[in-house]
């Protein structure tokens, strides 16, 4: 069986480069140099430390002595009596020349502030809760950075400009001249487009206990908006059905047509019979018109003055008919007329009462922006959750939602829709190619 | 021939700016970009046609006016803006590498502006150059009050720091407190969303609407950075607001804020408003005292009283003068109470003086029982010149007492269902020294009780409203809304009839009332006969008013001629003239009818000449106008009618 060997668990040296000899030019200087040498060289070090100093710094005593007695015959004469230690003992018995640490406790600085320093292995560390905020900082969501500070001062009785130095001879700082548009009143959505107030008139049907008329005025009001959302729902859902089941028995003929088609496969070996079906048909026809005859125009003349004669008759017909008539025409005009203006002056009456109170307002086609206004909460309470205690009132809508619908209505800002998730960025899986790493 | 013009060098493509454009131009991040331009209030343009603007292909939503945008290249914040965009970028590589010890000295190098000695920036001069004038901020008011006072009340979430939320309710606080010393809250409403306050500060009306506690839900589609963005920018505009108009009024601004007393959500009362040390100290005594001692004239008058008592009967001439003395002092207030015996309590007096609707509640002292909404009553009440408002302890702190028995109690203000009169009376008394909270459905005698709606009504009219009506348990009358406009001759439940009905239908209802009376005085007693002649003269007159009126010169001219006659025969027989006479009242009434009919032909004929002069159309549209008109008119003469009849019942119901 062969020794898998993985192909990252190298040899626990540095990487280095596979062979580079010169250093020389800018090129030469890359990554992973090899410094097997400069490490083995430090290693050689190390072990001369441990067995007593470098011996390059030791001085030459030390390394030498003189050897002036000695006899060399002693071995030769009692071979028995000198001892051979074992290889083992030999080994264990290597000493370093480095003194070991000394395990005994230290003793501390014996004063201190009374304060206990909270343990903590590296004093630069940062808790998970910061790192977060961090990577929050760093994706652009920081914190609010306006200091709201207590007035100190009147911002409109701010004492005035400095009178410059006479002997301050820089030219003054000219200011930027604030253009016109600024000046300009924000786009208000309203139909009217007039400025729609930032908090508009309550009318007495919004009272928590109101009086019964305004009341019953505005629950018919709201009561009709919803029966009409719900027809134009109800509406909808019915052209989307008629939608779908049209697209169903297109999609069934288209079906059934295939099948036919798969049919004809067969119908097609009558060729083989001797007749052909529809083929001539298709074919349109080659031949060109011909000239028309003179007796022909006349025909086609004669039959279009007669026309023109029956339609002008027809025509002078209906006119008598109506000149007969002519009163209730009128009157019917007349109608339709004023029918118009009523509508134009409940227009009219509504824009004068509804500027600056509340109530449905009607909003311009065109609006800022991608998206729609929101839609405004329904603030009615039910009859039968009428209360008159203020203690029982349950209030209506959402405010924070008022305010927010009061600005884009305002046209402080365009229309924006939260969007919970971002957009991630697609991600494709594929296997590892470890299969490559496989070493025999 | 004239110059070619080439596309996209003049007009809308040059006036207008794509968001993107924008961005790109002041090199700042979408986010900051949004801030800035709310807070120098630039807002998004429409230019006419959009496809003159940009050219890109993919449709641009947003434009700006370039010269807003080259405007605002010129502002300093753009450069704070710049800044911090290095930093998220400096903090961003940081921990891109790993070092994210590093990235946190970066950032809290920037977050710590005190150490590093750069300074964060403030809107000041953003507030200055949007409202050139403080009338300017003052118009522009509404919203703000409106936003601070939903953030004061919202919960605190991560996306709502707490810190703002303090910081608001703050600022709301202190301009709470402005208007209750200056008295400028005007009217308020009760409605299913909030509660309405306007208040005219320096002459400008004030709307703005406060939530109800604890009800804001945080829904999603509420976009909170916009939401933050100006709250930020208001909290500026408020504090310097209030800066402004406590300085206007001699205060000291910011009050003195007790952290303590806040803890124990004691609201309006954790803050102490003091003089300015420049205008003198003797305003500032004034103001601190103003909470709790009494009237100083009134306890003068009080003390003289007493002194009186105690001195008895030994001097009567000189207790006669003091007494009139005191009686030339109480002219201007009401009556007193006086104590019953010497050395008793003294009692709290009234003095309603009726000229300033602002001192409505001047005299009592009112408690709020803790099923009420303590913080706006406290509120208007305090507003509305109550200085001793107490509460049950449980709705927090700072009240003028937090005990139910407190003698001094004039008003109660109950929410809950009907109360029953104690009776026992023996009961009474050792609550007064031994228990501190009456059980359930009992009353403390000598003291008012009401709904809440009563505060409001009352404060919403300008004059106290009859208790009675809003006792607990009683059916309240609709809370009407203030803010409603008065159209002329629209039926208006607040008025008296005699305020709104027109001319004719009062005579008409006087006729009506004549016909009862005369009924009535038909079957009680004898009258002269020719009273009752005219009567039945006008009777008939009254069947065929139409006709009348068509033929009323003819008869005036008639009545006149037969005058004349009458006169001329009494002076051949030496008598006084005195037949028509005899009833003036019936005279004048029919006269007064004359004189009307007479002007509303005038008046018809006036408007039929303007209508000559009109185009068809408008013409049209005027008659349609005035065919609703009368509609409606005619809807509120039958509410005004109704009205009338119910009231006619009621005082024969009492008769």
């Amino acid at each position: 069986m062969p020794v898998l060997r993985s192909a990252t668990a190298g040899s626990g040296e540095a990487p280095k480069q596979f062979n580079q000899p010169s250093r020389k030019g800018k090129k030469a200087w890359r990554k992973n140099v090899d410094v097997t040498e400069v490490e083995e060289g430090l290693q050689e070090v190390n072990n001369e430390i441990i067995r007593g100093g470098v011996i390059r710094e030791k001085a030459s005593e030390d390394l030498f002595t003189i050897d002036t007695t000695g006899d060399s015959k002693i071995p030769q004469k009692f071979p028995k009596h000198v001892k051979k230690g074992l290889k083992a003992d030999e080994i264990i018995n290597k000493r370093s020349a480095v003194p070991a640490v000394s395990m005994r406790k230290r003793p501390s600085d014996k004063t201190t502030d009374g304060v206990v320093p909270a343990k903590r292995q590296r004093t630069d560390w940062v808790s998970h809760k910061d790192l977060a905020r961090l990577k929050k900082v760093a994706d652009g969501h920081h914190e609010n950075t306006v200091a709201v500070r207590d007035a100190t001062f009147d911002l409109w009785d701010a004492p005035a400009q400095v009178t410059q130095d006479p002997t301050d001879f820089l030219p003054e700082k000219i200011e930027a001249k604030v253009p016109k548009s600024m000046k300009l009143k924000p786009l208000s959505l309203l139909a009217n487009g007039k400025q729609a107030p930032a908090v508009p008139k309550p009318t007495g049907g919004y009272s928590y206990n109101p009086s019964f008329p305004e009341y019953e005025s505005r629950l018919a009001e709201e009561s009709t908006k919803a029966l009409e959302a719900e027809q134009k729902r109800l509406e909808a859902e019915a052209a989307e059905a008629a939608k779908l089941e049209a697209a169903a028995k297109s999609a069934a003929e288209a079906d059934a047509a295939e099948e036919r088609a798969n049919m004809s496969e067969w119908e097609e070996d009558s060729e083989w019979e001797g007749f052909q079906s529809g083929v001539e048909d298709e074919r349109p026809s080659a031949k060109q018109p011909k000239r028309k005859t003179q007796a022909q125009r006349n025909r086609i003349k004669r039959r279009k003055e007669e026309e023109q004669l029956a339609q002008h008759k027809a025509n002078m017909k209906a006119r008598r008919a109506q000149e007969q008539r002519i009163k209730e025409i009128a009157a019917e005009v007349a109608e339709k007329e004023k029918e118009k203006a009523l509508e134009l002056a409940k227009a009219a009456e509504q824009d004068s009462d509804a500027d600056s109170e509340i109530g449905e307002e009607k909003l311009r086609r065109r609006q800022l922006g991608k998206y729609k206004l929101p839609e405004k909460d329904l603030e009615l309470v039910l009859p039968d959750e009428l209360q008159e205690s203020l203690r029982l009132l349950k209030p209506e809508g959402n405010l924070l939602k008022d305010r927010y619908r009061s600005l884009l209505l305002r046209g402080k800002v365009e229309s924006r829709r939260h969007i919970p998730f971002k957009k991630q960025a697609k991600t494709k899986v594929t296997e590892k190619w470890t299969h490559k790493d496989f070493v025999l | 021939m004239a110059r070619i013009k080439k596309k996209g060098q003049a007009g809308a493509a040059k006036n207008f700016v794509t968001r993107n454009q924008a961005i790109r131009k002041l090199q700042l991040s979408l986010p900051d970009f949004r801030k800035l331009c709310i807070w120098k209030g630039i807002y998004p343009r429409e230019p006419r046609s959009k496809k003159k603007v940009s050219k890109s292909s993919t449709a641009s939503t947003t434009f700006y006016y370039t010269k807003d945008i080259q405007y605002l290249l010129h502002e300093p914040l753009v450069q704070k803006f710049r800044d911090h965009k290095v930093l998220e970028k400096k903090i961003s590589r940081a921990l891109g590498r790993g070092d994210v010890s590093d990235a946190a000295r970066l950032e809290g190098n920037a977050s710590r502006p005190d150490k590093t000695g750069k300074p964060t920036y403030t809107l000041d001069h953003v507030v200055r150059e949007r409202y050139p004038t403080f009338v300017d901020a003052l118009r522009d008011l509404d919203d703000c009050l409106s936003m601070l006072f939903l953030f004061a009340n919202l919960p605190s979430t991560s996306m709502v720091p707490a810190k703002m939320i303090a910081r608001c309710e703050r600022l709301c606080l202190e301009f709470q407190h402005y208007l209750i010393v200056s008295k400028s809250l005007t009217k308020s409403f009760l409605s299913i969303k909030g509660i309405y306050y306007q208040a005219n500060i320096q002459g400008e009306e004030v709307l703005w609407l406060v939530p109800y506690k604890f009800n804001q839900r945080i829904v999603g589609d509420v976009d909170f950075r916009i939401m933050g963005t100006f709250v930020e920018f208001y909290m500026t505009l408020l504090g310097f607001v209030n800066f402004r108009l406590y300085t206007s009024i001699g205060l000291k601004y910011p009050p003195k804020f007790d952290a303590v007393k806040d803890e124990d959500a004691a609201e309006l009362g954790a803050f102490t408003l003091e003089g300015k040390t420049l205008v003198g100290s003797e305003e500032q005594s004034k103001l601190e005292d103003v909470a709790h001692k009494p009237d100083p004239k009134v306890q003068a008058a009080v003390n003289k009283v007493l002194k009186n008592m105690t001195n008895g009967a030994a001097n009567d001439d000189a207790s006669m003068a003091n007494t009139e003395e005191a009686d030339e002092d109480a002219a201007g207030v009401i009556d007193k109470f006086e104590p019953a015996a010497p050395g008793g309590d003294i009692l709290p007096q009234p003095s309603y003086t009726g000229t300033n609707p602002n001192n409505l509640f001047s005299n009592f002292t009112i408690y709020l029982s803790r099923e009420t909404p303590r913080q706006p009553l406290e509120f208007i009440l305090k507003s509305f010149g109550c200085k001793r408002v107490g509460w049950d302890a449980v709705l927090g702190g700072g009240a003028f007492t937090t005990d139910e028995l407190d003698p001094s109690i004039t008003h109660q203000i109950v929410d809950r269902p009907p109360i029953q009169a104690s009776m026992n009376e023996e009961g009474d008394g050792e609550d007064n020294q031994t228990a501190q909270k009456l059980a359930a459905n009992r009353r403390v005698p000598g003291r008012i009780y009401i709904q809440p709606q009563w505060v409001w009504d009352s404060v919403n009219d300008g004059e106290l409203k009859e208790p009675h009506v809003y006792a607990p348990g009683a059916s309240l009358p609709p809370h009407l809304s203030p803010f409603v406009r008065k159209v002329q001759g629209a039926y208006d439940p607040t008025m008296s009839l005699e305020e709104q009905e027109t001319e004719r239908e009062a005579l008409e209802a006087g006729d009506d009332d004549e016909e009862v009376d005369a009924d009535e005085t038909v079957e009680g007693m004898d009258v002269a006969e020719d009273d009752e002649d005219e009567d039945e003269e006008e009777d008939e007159a009254d069947e065929d008013e139409a006709e009348e009126e068509e033929e009323e010169d003819e008869d005036e001219d008639a009545d006149e001629a037969l005058q004349r006659q009458i006169e001329l025969e009494a002076e051949m027989s030496g008598k006084t003239v005195n037949s028509k006479a005899a009833n003036p009242k019936t005279k004048a009434k029919e006269d007064a009818k004359k004189a009307l009919a007479k002007k509303a032909r005038e008046e018809a004929e006036d408007l039929d000449r303007a209508k000559g002069m009109l185009s068809k159309k408008k013409r049209k549209l005027f008659e349609q106008m005035q065919y609703t008109n009368n509609k409606k008119s005619a809807e509120d003469a039958k509410l005004r009618s109704k009205r009338r009849k119910l009231e006619k019942e009621k005082a024969n119901g009492k008769a």
